[in-house]
């Protein structure tokens, strides 16, 4: 799962970006609005971490011309202005949620799990579900019938990303897109060898090749 | 009260009533000087008249009857004389039994005499001389009528006087109405903006209004935009003061405070109470009150987004529903409002198994709001606690903890009263009075 984060404050956006890291997303920074306004558009992001209060341009204006332009990715809004009218304000610019700092931490990665789900069309349950599979995020590991499966950081992202996209065809190119963010170096084979390690854990039919297309996930669940 | 209308009306009758009164007499009183001295001429000729008709007889002075007037024979007639020589006296026939108080001095009388069957005469005395003795001639002459004639047009002078009065007075009833149809609007925009139906007065006052308006329209722009002002360099405080609370929440999570527990918890609830207490103290600044009276919340318009970021946040597939009167529209300020029913819906969906419900419905005072839940509730005898407390019935379920402090804030600022009943839906229901304005 790649995230955008819009933030100007380098201390609190170091520390999301740790925070977010351990858990497994990959995250773009920016702290102008201009920027985001252009990048959140341009680059194939699964959910959009956005503060209001942005140099360049606000972060509400961002938004709205997002939406504008049609872009479906889903918004969290992070942001000081708590006021019911504001919040009011941020859903009508196209916000998908609202949190309100100071926030807790797991607070933010539980509304990140569920609006993610949310995009996704599955249900907002404790644990993400699909292809026989539960995936607990805060833990990283899986379970299948009341088994846990132990998973490495890399596993897990792929995981959770074919979890959110059951029974989609999804390309190699595409997933690296998704999960490694803009600075890091893209290797095809690193998912290769994930998706190796995955059929080794869970079983080959979980993860089926279609030749020169890419991976489709539970196919035969 | 004291009203312009009244006091102007009061002043044009007394004025009137002065002048009518003074003019009817004054012209009266001429009027009668001037019938007197006509009549004094009259008078005199008349005893001219008997003067003539003395003639000399064999044994002196005599009354040649056949020269009198015929109406000095009538009894009562209204015309009377008396002529006094030094050795005799005559009277008219027509006074009868009758003895005037005939004046002492010669010309016009002053005052009227007492004649017979309630006669007053206006009496007039002249002194000849023939033949080297005084004749004194007094006449005298019936005045009830000429009075009688005067109480009349006196009478009728006073009633053109009313009818006058009247006209005058529904003439300027006209045109005060006309005068004052200026302030009568401005008097019904400033109703209307009490009760938040329009934010200006209309620009289209007359001269004599214009100054008025437009500083009251000054005054409610400056108002509105201090409180956009100070909400904004709110907005940018929070942003400065909860920046750096979330990075310190952030930090205390950290691996290496895991491993001290203690100091960990206890820098957890020193930030909490930071946060707590900055969100609260925010919040609170950002209320308008009662500073705008242009202020208002349109229900159609607001609820319903309202209800849509409710249920963005909670995400529980709750059924929020809302009823109000069509076209409700309540006389305060819009943001406050939304804080107000934000919080009350924010508590009521931490704790809804399913279903929550706004109703806003006028009242006798002013207006009731009511939020219902099918959550748990709290039993009645908890309830009078929390609301000492008062702040912290939202505390036991996770989320933000100050709704009910703002709320609390919001009523103390608009006099409004809170309680808490047994809701139809199973949970609890808060009841909220608003008086209005």
């Amino acid at each position: 799962m790649r995230l955008l984060l819009v933030e100007d404050n380098v201390p609190l956006a170091d520390e999301l970006i740790a925070s977010l890291g351990r858990q497994g997303y990959a995250v773009d920074w920016l702290a102008d609005g201009r920027d985001a306004d252009y990048q959140g558009s341009s680059e194939p992001y699964d959910l959009i971490i956005l503060d209001l209060g942005l140099p360049g341009k606000p972060g509400l204006e961002v938004l709205r011309d997002w939406r504008a332009r049609a872009l479906p990715t889903p918004v969290l809004i992070l942001t000081a202005r708590g006021s019911w009218a504001e919040r009011i304000e941020g859903l009508k610019a196209g916000a998908d949620d609202y949190l309100t700092k100071p926030f807790h931490p797991d607070e933010l990665l539980l509304r990140i799990q569920a609006l993610l789900r949310r995009a996704h069309g599955l249900a907002n349950q404790p644990l993400l579900q699909a292809g026989g599979l539960e995936l607990d995020e805060a833990r990283q590991c899986c379970r299948r019938n009341g088994e846990d499966i132990q998973l490495t950081a890399g596993e897990f992202r792929l995981l959770r990303y074919f979890m959110l996209h059951p029974g989609q065809l999804l390309s190699k190119s595409q997933l690296t897109e998704h999960l490694y963010d803009g600075e890091s170096e893209r290797d095809s084979n690193v998912i290769e060898v994930h998706v190796n390690r995955l059929r080794g854990k869970l079983g080959r039919e979980l993860i089926e090749t279609r030749r020169g297309q890419g991976y489709r996930f539970g196919a035969s669940a | 009260m004291k009203s312009i209308r009244r006091s102007l009306s009061l002043g044009l009758v007394a004025g009137l009533l002065v002048v009518a009164l003074l003019l009817v007499q004054t012209s009266l009183w001429l009027f009668e000087a001037g019938l007197k001295r006509s009549l004094e001429n009259d008078l005199r000729e008349e005893t001219e008249g008997l003067l003539i008709a003395m003639v000399k007889g064999p044994d002196g002075i005599r009354l040649d009857t056949q020269r009198l007037n015929p109406r000095y024979q009538r009894p009562f007639s209204g015309h009377y004389f008396r002529i006094e020589l030094p050795d005799r006296t005559w009277r008219s026939r027509s006074l009868w039994d009758a003895v005037p108080a005939w004046p002492e001095t010669s010309g016009l009388a002053d005052d009227l005499l007492e004649g017979p069957q309630q006669q007053r005469l206006l009496a007039y005395r002249a002194v000849y001389r023939r033949d080297g003795q005084p004749i004194v001639i007094s006449v005298a002459q019936d005045y009830t009528p000429i009075l009688e004639s005067f109480a009349r047009v006196r009478l009728s002078g006073l009633g053109l006087v009313g009818v006058a009065l009247l006209v005058f007075l529904l003439l300027q009833r006209y045109a005060m109405a006309l005068a004052f149809r200026p302030l009568e609007r401005a008097r019904q925009q400033i109703a209307q903006l009490q009760q938040g139906q329009r934010q200006q007065l209309d620009n289209q006052a007359p001269m004599e209004l214009q100054p008025l308006v437009e500083q009251i329209n000054r005054l409610l722009t400056q108002t509105e935009e201090s409180l956009q002002r100070s909400r904004h360099a709110l907005g940018n405080l929070g942003h400065a003061l909860k920046t750096p609370l979330a990075v310190l929440g952030s930090l205390v999570q950290r691996d290496e405070l895991r491993a001290h527990p203690q100091l960990q918890a206890s820098l957890q609830e020193q930030l909490e109470q930071i946060r707590q207490r900055v969100s609260r103290e925010l919040t609170r600044a950002r209320l308008a009150g009662e500073v705008l009276p242009g202020a208002h919340f349109n229900c159609a318009v607001e609820l319903p987004h309202l209800l849509d970021t409710l249920r963005m946040v909670h995400q529980r597939n709750l059924q929020l529903r809302w009823s109000a009167p069509s076209d409700c529209r309540l006389p305060w300020d819009r943001e406050d409002m939304l804080e107000l029913l934000g919080n009350l819906l924010d508590n009521a969906c931490k704790w809804a198994r399913s279903e929550v419900v706004l109703s806003i419905k006028p009242s006798a005072e002013g207006y009731r709001l009511r939020v219902d839940d099918d959550g748990p509730g709290i039993p009645a005898n908890e309830r009078a606690p929390v609301l000492e407390r008062g702040v912290r019935l939202d505390e036991r379920a996770e989320g933000h903890g100050l709704g009910l402090g703002i709320v609390r804030d919001i009523l103390n600022a608009w006099g409004g009263t809170l309680s808490l009943q047994d809701s139809p839906l199973g949970g609890l229901r808060v009841e909220i009075e608003l008086p209005g304005k």
